[in-house]
C-alpha cells in the first residue's frame, strides 16, 4: 500500500503553476462561499496544494507532517459546522421556514461583493508577485504566498463570524508558513507554527460552538 | 537540582490543568490558582540568581540556570526577572479579583495556561520563538475570553487575529537581521527590518488605526479577562520590544525612532480621549481608557531618556491597578444588569451594586491619571517631564484623561438615577446582590490602588531597577 509520502511523491508534477491556480481558485472559494461543505473541501484542497508547493522546498515527510496537520484542522472545521447544521436545521424544522433550494443557486449582493474584492486582491498579488519578489523562494511560489496571505487578509476583513475569521487566519497563515519554510527550515519552527494553526482552528471552533449554543445570528457581513 | 527556568513554565501549566479539574468548587480553583501565581511571583523576586537554594526535602532550585530546551536556550535574566514578577503578581490580583466577581470564567485555569507560555516567551533565546508563544497565547486566550453562555467574543477572535498579523514581521525580522550579519553593507536589510518590527508592534501593542481589538476585546468578552490580554499579555509585549530594544541597539539610534514612537503613542491618546467620553456602554469606555494608558505609556518611551524609559516601565506595573478596578466594576454591573452594560440598562444600578460602581470610579480615576490614584503617580511625572519641551503634548495627555473622565462621569450619572416611584422605577434586579466578601475584595483592590497613589514610593524603585536593566539608553 503507498504511503502518504509516496502519493505525494506522485503528484509532484503539480507542484508548480498548476497547484499555484488550485490554491487562487480553494481561496477564492473560501472567500466568495458561505456553504460549509464548499468551504470545508476548499480548506482541504488548499492544504494539498500547499503541501504540494512545499516539496519543493522542504523535505517531503516534513511537508507531509504540515499537510496532515492541516487536513487535521479540516476535520476540527467539519466536526463544528456539521453539529452546527443540525441545530440549524433543527430551529428552521421549529420555525416551519421552507426550505429555499434556489437560492443556492442564485449569486447574491454579497458573494458578487465577495467575488469582485477577491478578484481585486488576486490582481494586487500577481502584480506584488512580479514587482516585489519574495526572496529565497520562485516566482510561481511567491504568487501562491501572495494569493494566500491577500485573500486570508481579505477574509478576514469580510467577516466578523468566527468560521471566516477561522478560515482567513488560517489561509493567511499558509501563505506566511510557504515562504518562511525557505528561510527558516528548522522543525522547531514548523512544530510551533503547525501548533499556532491547529488552536487557531481550536479557538475558531470554540467560538462557533459558543455562537450555536446561544442561538446567535452570524453577521456575515 | 531543578532549575528555575523550567519551573516557571511547567509549574503554571501542570496548576492549569490541576485547577481546570477543579473548576467545579470555584473558590478552591481559584485560591488554588491564586496561590500559585503569588508563590512564583515571590520566588522570582526573592530566590537569587547566582545560587541554588535548597527547599522541601532537600532538593534546590537554581533561578539562574540556563536549560536547554529542544535546542533553545531558556534563561532568566536580571531584567527578566522584576518582569516576571509583575506578570506573576498581576495575575494573582486577577485571580483574586475572579474569584468573586468572575467566579464560573475560564480564566484562573487559562490564566496560569497563558503565563506558562508568556514566562517561556520572555526566558526564550533568540527572539523569534517568543513570538510564536506569544502567538499561541493568544489563540488560548480566545477561551479565557469567551463569557459563559454568551455569544462567540468578538474581541477574542480581534485580538487573535491582529496577533497573527504581526507574527510574520517578527520572525521575518530575525530572518533579515541575520542575513545583515553577514553582509553589513546591504543597509536596506536593517530599514525593512525596522519598517517590519514598527509594523509588527504597532499590531501587537494596538496603535491606531489597529487598535480596534483593545475596545472589543474588554467590551465584548469576560472583562477580567480583557484585563489579563491588556495587562499580562500586553505587558509581556511590552517586554519583549523592550528586549528587541537591547539586542539590536540600532534601532534606537534610528532617527526616526524617537519621532514615530511619540507620534504612535499620541495617535493612541487622541483617538482614546476622542472617543471614550462618546461612548453609551461601559465595556468599549474601558477599552478606550486602556488604549489612553497604553499610548500615554509609548509617548514615555518616545522620550528616548532613561526617564522615559522608567515612566514607560512605571506605568506597566501600575497600570493592572485600574484597568482591574474597571473591570471589576463593569464585571458586577452587568451582573446586575443582566449582561448589559449600556448606560439605559444601568440606569440606578449605582444603589443596587455600590461597591461595583466605586470598583468603577477609582478605577477610571486611576487609568485618567488623576489624583488619590495609582495612575497619578507616573501620569503626572510624565507631563511634568514633558512640560518644558513639548507643552501641547503635555497638555493633550492632560486632556485625554479628562475625557475618560468624562466618559466615567456619563456613566456614573446613570448609575445614580434615583428610582422615583415604582411606576417608572427601570432598575429591575435582574442578577443576584453583591455579596460580603465581594466587598470586602474589592475594598481591597481600592485600598491599594489609592496607596500607591499615595505612596508611589512602593512601586517607582522597582521601575527604576527594571529600566536600570535595560542600557539602550543613556541616562
Amino acid at each position: 500500500m503507498p504511503t502518504l509520502v509516496d502519493l505525494l511523491a506522485r503528484v509532484s508534477f503539480l507542484a508548480a503553476m498548476p497547484a499555484t491556480v488550485g490554491i487562487f481558485v480553494t481561496a477564492g472559494l473560501l472567500v466568495v462561499s458561505r456553504d460549509w461543505r464548499l468551504n470545508v473541501t476548499a480548506l482541504i484542497l488548499q492544504y494539498f496544494f500547499v503541501v504540494l508547493l512545499l516539496t519543493r522546498l522542504i523535505r517531503l515527510e516534513v511537508a507531509a507532517v504540515k499537510g496532515l496537520t492541516g487536513w487535521m484542522i479540516c476535520m476540527v472545521f467539519y466536526l463544528t459546522e456539521r453539529r452546527a447544521s443540525l441545530f440549524e436545521r433543527l430551529e428552521a424544522a421549529n420555525e416551519n421556514a421552507r426550505p429555499s433550494r434556489w437560492r443556492r443557486w442564485i449569486i447574491s449582493a454579497r458573494a458578487s461583493f465577495c467575488l469582485l474584492a477577491g478578484l481585486l486582491v488576486s490582481v494586487a498579488a500577481y502584480t506584488a508577485a512580479l514587482r516585489i519578489p519574495l526572496p529565497e523562494v520562485p516566482t510561481d511560489i511567491t504568487l501562491a504566498c501572495y494569493l494566500l496571505a491577500g485573500l486570508g487578509l481579505l477574509l478576514i476583513g469580510l467577516s466578523e463570524a468566527p468560521v471566516q475569521v477561522g478560515l482567513g487566519l488560517l489561509t493567511f497563515l499558509s501563505g506566511f508558513d510557504l515562504f518562511y519554510v525557505a528561510l527558516e527550515p528548522s522543525l522547531a519552527v514548523a512544530g510551533l507554527l503547525g501548533a499556532v494553526s491547529f488552536l487557531i482552528a481550536l479557538a475558531t471552533a470554540y467560538s462557533r460552538a459558543a455562537q450555536i449554543a446561544t442561538g446567535g445570528e452570524v453577521r456575515k457581513l | 537540582m531543578i532549575a528555575g527556568p523550567l519551573l516557571l513554565l511547567i509549574l503554571p501549566l501542570v496548576m492549569a490543568g490541576v485547577v481546570y479539574v477543579l473548576l467545579r468548587w470555584t473558590s478552591v480553583s481559584a485560591l488554588l490558582a491564586v496561590g500559585t501565581a503569588l508563590a512564583l511571583g515571590i520566588a522570582v523576586i526573592t530566590l537569587p540568581l547566582d545560587q541554588p537554594v535548597h527547599v522541601w526535602g532537600g532538593r534546590q532550585i537554581a533561578m539562574g540556570e540556563m536549560v536547554t530546551f529542544f535546542g533553545r536556550e531558556l534563561v532568566l535574566e536580571q531584567a527578566d526577572r522584576i518582569a516576571m514578577a509583575f506578570l506573576f503578581l498581576t495575575s494573582a490580583g486577577i485571580f483574586f479579583l475572579a474569584w468573586r466577581v468572575e467566579p464560573h470564567s475560564l480564566l484562573p485555569p487559562m490564566g496560569l495556561g497563558l503565563l506558562s507560555l508568556l514566562s517561556g516567551a520572555l526566558l526564550i533565546r533568540p527572539l523569534i520563538y517568543a513570538a510564536l508563544l506569544i502567538e499561541i497565547a493568544a489563540a488560548l486566550s480566545v477561551f479565557a475570553l469567551q463569557a459563559e453562555g454568551g455569544g462567540a467574543s468578538r474581541g477574542g477572535l480581534r485580538y487573535l487575529s491582529f496577533t497573527t498579523l504581526a507574527l510574520p514581521g517578527l520572525l521575518v525580522t530575525h530572518w533579515l537581521l541575520e542575513r545583515y550579519v553577514l553582509t553589513p553593507n546591504d543597509t536596506r536589510l536593517l530599514s525593512t527590518s525596522a519598517t517590519l518590527l514598527a509594523l509588527s508592534f504597532a499590531l501587537l501593542l494596538g496603535v491606531v488605526p489597529f487598535h480596534t481589538w483593545v475596545p472589543a476585546v474588554v467590551s465584548d468578552s469576560v472583562p477580567l479577562a480583557g484585563t489579563f490580554v491588556l495587562t499580562i499579555g500586553n505587558g509581556a509585549v511590552w517586554f519583549l520590544l523592550l528586549d528587541f530594544l537591547e539586542t539590536y541597539p540600532w534601532i534606537r539610534n534610528h532617527p526616526r525612532f524617537g519621532p514615530l514612537i511619540l507620534t504612535a503613542g499620541l495617535a493612541m491618546v487622541l483617538a482614546g480621549g476622542l472617543l471614550a467620553p462618546s461612548q453609551r456602554r461601559l465595556g468599549p469606555l474601558v477599552g478606550y481608557a486602556a488604549l489612553v494608558d497604553s499610548g500615554a505609556a509609548l509617548v514615555a518611551l518616545g522620550m528616548n531618556s532613561r526617564l522615559g524609559l522608567t515612566l514607560a516601565v512605571l506605568s506597566l506595573l501600575v497600570r493592572p491597578f485600574g484597568l482591574l478596578l474597571m473591570s471589576a466594576g463593569l464585571s458586577g454591573l452587568r451582573a446586575c444588569s443582566g449582561g448589559n452594560d449600556d448606560f439605559d440598562a444601568l440606569r440606578g444600578l449605582g444603589w443596587q451594586a455600590p461597591w461595583s460602581t466605586a470598583a468603577l470610579i477609582f478605577g477610571g480615576l486611576s487609568v485618567a491619571g488623576l489624583p488619590v490614584s495609582a495612575g497619578f503617580a507616573w501620569r503626572w511625572a510624565l507631563c511634568r517631564a514633558l512640560a518644558p519641551s513639548r507643552p501641547g503634548y503635555a497638555l493633550l495627555l492632560l486632556l485625554a484623561g479628562v475625557g475618560v473622565m468624562i466618559g466615567v462621569w456619563r456613566g456614573l450619572s446613570a448609575l445614580l438615577v434615583r428610582p422615583r416611584s415604582l411606576e417608572n422605577r427601570s432598575v429591575v434586579p435582574l442578577g443576584r446582590p453583591e455579596g460580603r466578601l465581594v466587598a470586602v475584595v474589592v475594598a481591597m483592590a481600592i485600598l491599594a490602588c489609592v496607596g500607591v497613589g499615595l505612596f508611589p514610593q512602593v512601586l517607582t524603585p522597582l521601575a527604576v531597577r527594571l529600566a536600570e536593566a535595560y542600557t539602550f539608553l543613556s541616562p
